[in-house]
């Protein structure tokens, strides 16, 4: 049986490392809705609150789609160095 | 009437504080883990049995992934272990003969409707959230603690400091993203679950003529709910492990060679390829 390695002589990540890697699969999908739905919310709620509608809307819109791309990268970042 | 109350029903109050079923589904799980856990330190042997084995399993099976992940995995392994077994237990327990069947019967607007004695911890968001909040705390404190109040708040504002107005809030949003997608995907794999079984009963028994369906429809799903219990409580631990894990490994990198830890080892075998093992 040949041992785990790819062609540079690096040990890949050993098989209880794994299941890790699931577990962020599982999270990201959940985590790109969660940012955009917190963003949103907590524009309409500020806007509700200081009756500026929709200018916190729009920006907590953006600021959501943002950390969703960021969190994409943040995973991506992670995977790559590990 | 198929009816699953999407909130933990009181049973009965003391005082101000009100006991809800699912608070008694959450008690029972940690007597049966407190029970676990004494039996394993009463009658635990060198050469174990096999209860003992199988009490020992899961718990072997979580440290060992919790070891590869950072050099400094005996600090956190305990919260990932107690997290998985307690979910576990919680929502295996969910799936037991008289959890969400006994219950006490009363009338609402002409209807009787069943309040259950015992619910599905996981089934209450206020259980996965407090789960939740405490993950939460324990891996701000892990980035804390490695990367100092500054060094973490640093990393928050992010680089470089003139884009601070806006990357300070997508930090935050992403942060707090973590809390809210752990309470929710537990609750909401878990409290589906109990709908996708209340309602295969309602309808294996809603006439004489599919009532022989009754007798093995309900049982796929509960074995695919055995299942996807195991899967979420994993999910939960092992995420619980990856936050802490994110925290620590950023300031780890920094100072690979102070420590000895698997991760290290390959980043030396990238820097020096000659000395790596083949």
């Amino acid at each position: 049986m040949e041992p785990e390695g790819d062609h540079n002589g690096r040990d890949t990540p050993p098989a209880t490392r794994r299941p890790a890697n699931w577990g962020i699969a599982f999270d990201l999908g959940v985590r790109l809705g969660v940012s955009v739905i917190l963003g949103l919310g907590g524009g309409l709620l500020l806007d509700n609150w200081l009756q500026t509608s929709p200018i916190f809307t729009l920006i907590g819109m953006v600021l959501g789609i943002g950390a969703a791309m960021y969190t994409i990268w943040d995973v991506a970042h992670d995977a790559m160095r590990r | 009437m198929i009816h699953v109350e999407i909130a933990g029903e009181t049973l009965f109050t003391i005082g101000w504080f009100e006991v809800t079923n699912s608070m008694v589904g959450a008690a029972l799980a940690s007597l049966l883990l407190l029970a676990g856990a004494w039996y394993i330190t009463r009658r635990s042997a060198l050469i174990p049995n096999r209860m003992q084995s199988l009490l020992e399993l899961p718990v072997e099976w979580v440290a060992g992934i919790v070891e590869g992940s950072t050099s400094r995995w005996r600090g956190y392994v305990a919260l990932v272990i107690g997290l998985f077994l307690m979910i576990l237990v919680a929502n295996w327990l969910g799936l037991l003969p008289g959890v969400g069947t006994i219950g006490i019967n009363h009338t609402v607007e002409g209807h009787e409707v069943l309040t259950p004695l015992v619910r599905p911890a996981a089934a209450d968001l206020n259980f996965t959230l407090g789960l939740a909040i405490i993950t939460f705390v324990v891996f701000v404190w892990w980035g804390v603690r490695v990367n100092g109040p500054v060094g973490y708040l640093k990393e928050l504002v992010g680089e470089p400091r003139y884009m601070a107005p806006l990357m300070f809030p997508i930090h935050l949003i992403s942060e707090l993203s973590r809390l809210v997608s752990l309470s929710m995907r537990l609750f909401g794999n878990v409290f589906a679950g109990e709908v996708l079984i209340a309602t295969m009963l309602a309808l294996t028994t809603a006439t004489l003529f599919v009532l022989p369906l009754a007798f093995f429809v309900p049982s796929i799903f509960l074995g695919l709910e055995l299942l996807f219990g195991a899967v979420q409580a994993m999910v939960f631990a092992l995420l619980t492990m990856t936050y802490i894990t994110m925290a620590i490994a950023e300031h780890e990198g920094d100072h690979a060679s102070e420590h000895d830890g698997p991760e290290h080892r390959d980043k030396e075998a990238d820097t020096h390829p000659a000395s790596s093992p083949a």
